[in-house]
């Protein structure tokens, strides 16, 4: 297996009237060619940001991004949009995701037009039509307009304008949270399908923990812009390290009447990311904070095979 | 708890029934082409249709005008001054006795050429100015709107009368000097909605497929923008004839003989008391072009969205 | 406990436009007894929402309208009281918590008012009076009497809710219908405020109609569900019958969609085909289209309501009363 991206202490902050607001604070990562990284963490913890300052849709602010074996940290316009063939994006929202005066054919040709890859009409023709295939939508849909669609099938058409180019590397970000639990499960099983023919590398962005779980191989937990757990999906299932993670376990409500998990209630409400305090950014709602929590933040550290985890503690509180 | 198995595996065991993907609906959708598509969300308004045949009949009248009136639009006739309408002189003749119907159809031409033209100028200059304030945001958004600000704050007529004096009179001068003053009205508005527009998925999506700026400017944002830009432009067709006419009386216009609805309108207006038709002929071709202006634009906007299928 | 304090018969709402008719409830039965929590669980379209609104006599109408059927509270019609009776209730005897905590707050007035307003039009008593009282119920769910005059845009997310929570138990009404109150929460704070719930309805003794598609959270705080589809319940029952013992075609494959923690599977197996067309609705059984164990009967004659087990009701030709057919 070999790395299809690494990251390397990204960080990205806006400029707001209240200071910097670090929405990615020195996040490192890397993927494996055909594998999926999960990306779990609630709103505001800037997992949606790191995803799009992966594929430059935003401007980072330092850092490393190596794709491909390729340094991609600075690039200019021409090579970006040589890059932009290779990494795709699918949006959350099937509703503001497509042009709305733009009917189906022409949302999933327009990328093949940009980059000029069909020869003549007729070879762009057949090319929609084979993507409308593979994606699972009837071809009569060719000339309707977005809004004659229900959610499940915009998204696949969101997800056929994402593989026009045939990208190696697809950012997700919450492509099924808009979706009904039926639909949901459609859609998932054709992405895994299309990771498994196409190889396709993914990184999936989502709030929702049992939804990452039946996705990913790798997981990593995001609090308020920094990455705080970072494991193989079984491992971060049954051995969750750090309490931030052990707190979003415990809080999904399970569709079982039998599984009354201890569930370990956070006090109070994520904070801001802006001008954060030193110290560990979980300290504040964390019943194990100490004070040298406070001083300086935890660095991510492996604490079994795979498995890392930013805690001064975990160590000391997983063995009881 | 007996059956608690015995329910659930016997709906799994015995569902083998296939379901198709899109067995759920019978909707045919039909394919159709977009124009036709349009047209046919046009015709569905019959108000819009009825504006649609009016502006058409007003085009025929500007370009067969040597037809409908051989006589042309200067022929004067001391002896017969404000004669009322009759079968001679259908609309009556004005203060030197020239024929007000004649005046009127030759009229036409400039009118609704100034009218058009101007908008179109002014369309064209605030849509770009607009959308590149809008979309690029920041010191040039800054830079364009105080200097459209600036602008604004010259009441239109003054600025187009200050541009008319500096280029002299004519009638393409005067279609300029209408223009500009209309142009800072169509950039707030483009910038307005592409602001709200560009805040939407789809266009950090044409982003990530490789789209240029331009092409997300006038594929993804403009089209969307669409509908308060047509609002402004037929609205504004209508006041374009009136400033011309106002400058035409001003003398920064076009010169007297030649018959400009705005232009006969303010010959008119002193003789308003006791000869009624002097003005009513020429404001009745105006009040028509606005209006059927107004409802084909109504129309165009809402056939244009594809969203407002009924 | 057996006293049926709400009571839903055969209520239909259809939406008139044009010349379509979208059938969004169709003959819907639910009862409520007296300090319990009935689950109405469905997707998108099922018409949870619509029956809601049903109940509080909110239906935009036009389009909507009430096409038959009767909900008995406390052995009154509410559809045959006028708009004033109406107002009485609605907020004093029935209150609603809406979805979006961000949009049901007015943000120009501060929490306090908003919830002393409640108080005051429903009961007589002085403003003071009104706002000690209010500051009471803020306490109650858990946010400091001092932060009674701020204004809603001081509070995060989950601290809206639990305004709109307090505002909706101001005049501690006997029904509450929650309208997918956690939905637009974060996992952590839901947990909490549905820890707080589940602390309320214990101490006020309320009875509750919670709306939501989350089986999940149905689990952890209702006493019956029940589960809609295409502006029907489809199935119903106290939760150890529809979790342990489900019988509807559409509710287990609903469970089957869902992605599990607790196991692994290679692929989901979702509900093919998409969600019912509430203007073009299959004559038979709604889910007729889509299910995979449909019968000739079913494409025809819609399923009557049986009882497979005592208290558990079903819509669904495979069963006759007592069991499988």
């Amino acid at each position: 297996m070999s790395t299809l991206l690494e990251v390397k202490n990204l960080k990205k902050y806006f400029k707001t009237p209240g200071g910097m607001l670090h929405a990615v604070d020195d996040v490192s990562f890397s993927i494996n060619r055909g594998e999926t990284l999960g990306v779990v963490g609630e709103s505001g913890c800037g997992k949606s940001t790191l995803g799009r300052t992966v594929i430059h849709l935003l401007p980072k602010t330092s850092g490393q991004i190596i794709f491909d074996g390729e340094d991609i940290s600075d690039v200019d316009d021409h090579k970006l949009k040589e890059l932009r063939r290779d990494m795709q994006m699918i949006f959350q929202d099937p509703f503001s995701s497509l042009n709305p005066r733009m009917s189906i054919s022409q949302i999933i040709s327009e990328p093949l037009k940009i980059y000029h890859v069909c020869k003549n009409s007729k070879e762009l023709d057949s090319r929609v039509t084979a993507l409308m295939e593979t994606v699972g939508l009837a071809l009569r849909f060719r000339d309707a307009y977005p809004h004659e669609l229900d959610g499940g099938r915009r998204q696949r058409v969101g997800i056929a304008r994402a593989l026009a180019l045939d990208p190696k590397f697809i950012v997700c970000d919450e492509p099924v949270s808009a979706l009904d639990v039926s639909i949901q499960a459609q859609i998932l099983n054709l992405m895994q399908d299309l990771q498994k023919e196409r190889g396709l590398t993914f990184i999936f962005i989502t709030h929702d923990l049992s939804v990452v779980k039946h996705i990913s191989d790798n997981i990593s937990v995001m609090y308020l812009g920094n990455m705080v757990e970072k494991s193989p999906k079984k491992e971060l299932f049954d051995n969750p390290l750090h309490p931030y993670t052990k707190a979003l376990l415990s809080a999904i409500p399970q569709a079982s009447i039998h599984r009354k998990k201890e569930r370990i209630l956070l006090e109070g409400e994520i904070t801001s990311p802006i001008n954060p305090k030193p110290g560990c950014r979980f300290a504040a709602r964390c019943i194990y904070a100490q004070d040298r929590c406070r001083e300086a933040a935890p660095p991510l550290e492996e604490m079994a095979p795979g498995h890392f985890c930013a805690c001064y503690r975990a160590k000391e509180l997983a063995q009881g | 708890m007996n059956n608690t198995v015995s329910f659930k595996e016997y709906i799994l065991k015995t569902g083998t029934a296939s379901v198709q993907e899109y067995s759920a609906e019978n909707d045919n959708y039909v394919r159709k082409s977009q124009l036709r598509e349009i047209w046919g969300r046009f015709c569905k308004n019959k108000i819009a249709l009825l504006g649609l045949i009016c502006l058409l009949l007003l085009v025929a009248m500007a370009l067969f005008a040597d037809v409908i009136a051989p006589e042309g639009y200067d022929n004067q006739d001391l002896y017969n001054k404000f004669a009322l309408p009759s079968a001679e002189h259908w609309f009556g003749t004005d203060n030197v006795g020239r024929d007000i119907f004649d005046r009127v159809v030759h009229g036409s031409r400039i009118s609704l050429t100034v009218g058009m033209i101007s908008v179109s100028i002014a369309a064209v200059v605030g849509i770009l100015l607009g959308s590149i304030a809008g979309y690029y945001g920041g010191r040039t958004d800054n830079i364009i709107m105080r200097i459209l600000d600036v602008f604004m704050s010259v009441p239109g007529i003054l600025l187009s009368l200050s541009i008319a004096a500096a280029l002299g009179p004519g009638l393409f001068n005067l279609m300029i000097a209408v223009g500009i003053g209309s142009v800072p009205g169509y950039a707030r508005i483009v910038r307005a909605s592409i602001l709200s527009v560009k805040e939407q998925e789809y266009i950090e999506a044409a982003h990530c497929i490789g789209c240029s700026n331009a092409r997300i400017i006038f594929r993804h944002v403009l089209p969307n923008c669409l509908a308060p830009i047509i609002v402004q432009a037929t609205l504004g067709v209508a006041s374009a004839i009136l400033v011309a006419s106002s400058m035409s009386f001003l003398g920064l216009g076009l010169e007297p003989p030649i018959p400009e609805w705005g232009a006969m309108l303010s010959v008119g207006r002193p003789y308003i008391r006791d000869y009624w038709h002097l003005v009513a002929f020429p404001g009745i071709a105006i009040m028509i072009t606005v209006f059927s202006l107004n409802v084909f634009g109504d129309g165009l906007r809402d056939a244009l969205d594809p969203r407002l299928k009924q | 406990m057996s006293d049926k304090l709400l009571e839903i018969k055969n209520l239909s709402i259809h939406y008139f436009a044009d010349k379509t008719v979208f059938k969004a409830v169709n003959g819907v039965n639910l009862s409520l007894e007296r300090g319990q929590t009935v689950g109405l669980v469905g997707e998108t379209g099922a018409g949870k929402t619509t029956t809601a609104l049903g109940v509080m006599g909110l239906i935009p109408s036009p389009p909507g309208k009430v096409v038959s059927g009767e909900i008995l509270f406390e052995g009154k019609d509410l559809l045959k009281m006028s708009a004033s009776e109406m107002r009485k209730v609605r907020g004093k005897k029935i209150s609603m918590i809406f979805q979006d905590p961000m949009t049901a707050l007015n943000p120009v007035l501060t929490v306090g008012d908003q919830i002393t307003e409640v108080i005051k039009l429903h009961e007589k008593c002085s403003s003071l009076e009104a706002a000690a009282k209010a500051k009471e119920m803020l306490e109650m769910v858990g946010i400091p009497a001092e932060r009674f005059s701020e204004y809603p845009h001081q509070f995060s997310g989950g601290m809206k809710q639990r305004v709109v929570i307090s505002i909706a138990l101001a005049c501690r009404p006997e029904v509450i219908i929650a309208d997918e109150p956690t939905t637009a929460l974060d996992v952590t704070i839901q947990a909490q405020v549905l820890e707080l719930m589940t602390k309320l309805k214990k101490e006020i003794q309320t009875s509750m109609i919670l709306i939501t598609h989350d089986l999940g959270v149905v689990a952890e705080i209702c006493d019956k569900v029940a589960i809609m589809y295409a502006g029907e319940i489809i199935e119903f029952g106290d939760l150890e019958a529809i979790y342990d013992n489900t019988a509807h075609p559409y509710t287990i494959r609903l469970f089957g969609a869902i992605p599990d923690l607790e196991k692994d599977v290679d692929r989901l197996e979702p509900i093919m085909g998409l969600m019912p067309d509430p203007s073009n609705l299959a004559p038979g059984c709604r889910f007729c289209p889509r299910c995979a164990n449909r019968m000739p009967i079913c494409e025809t004659t819609p399923p009557p309501e049986v009882e497979v087990t005592p208290g558990h009701m079903v819509k669904c030709h495979l069963y006759k009363e007592g069991g499988l057919a």
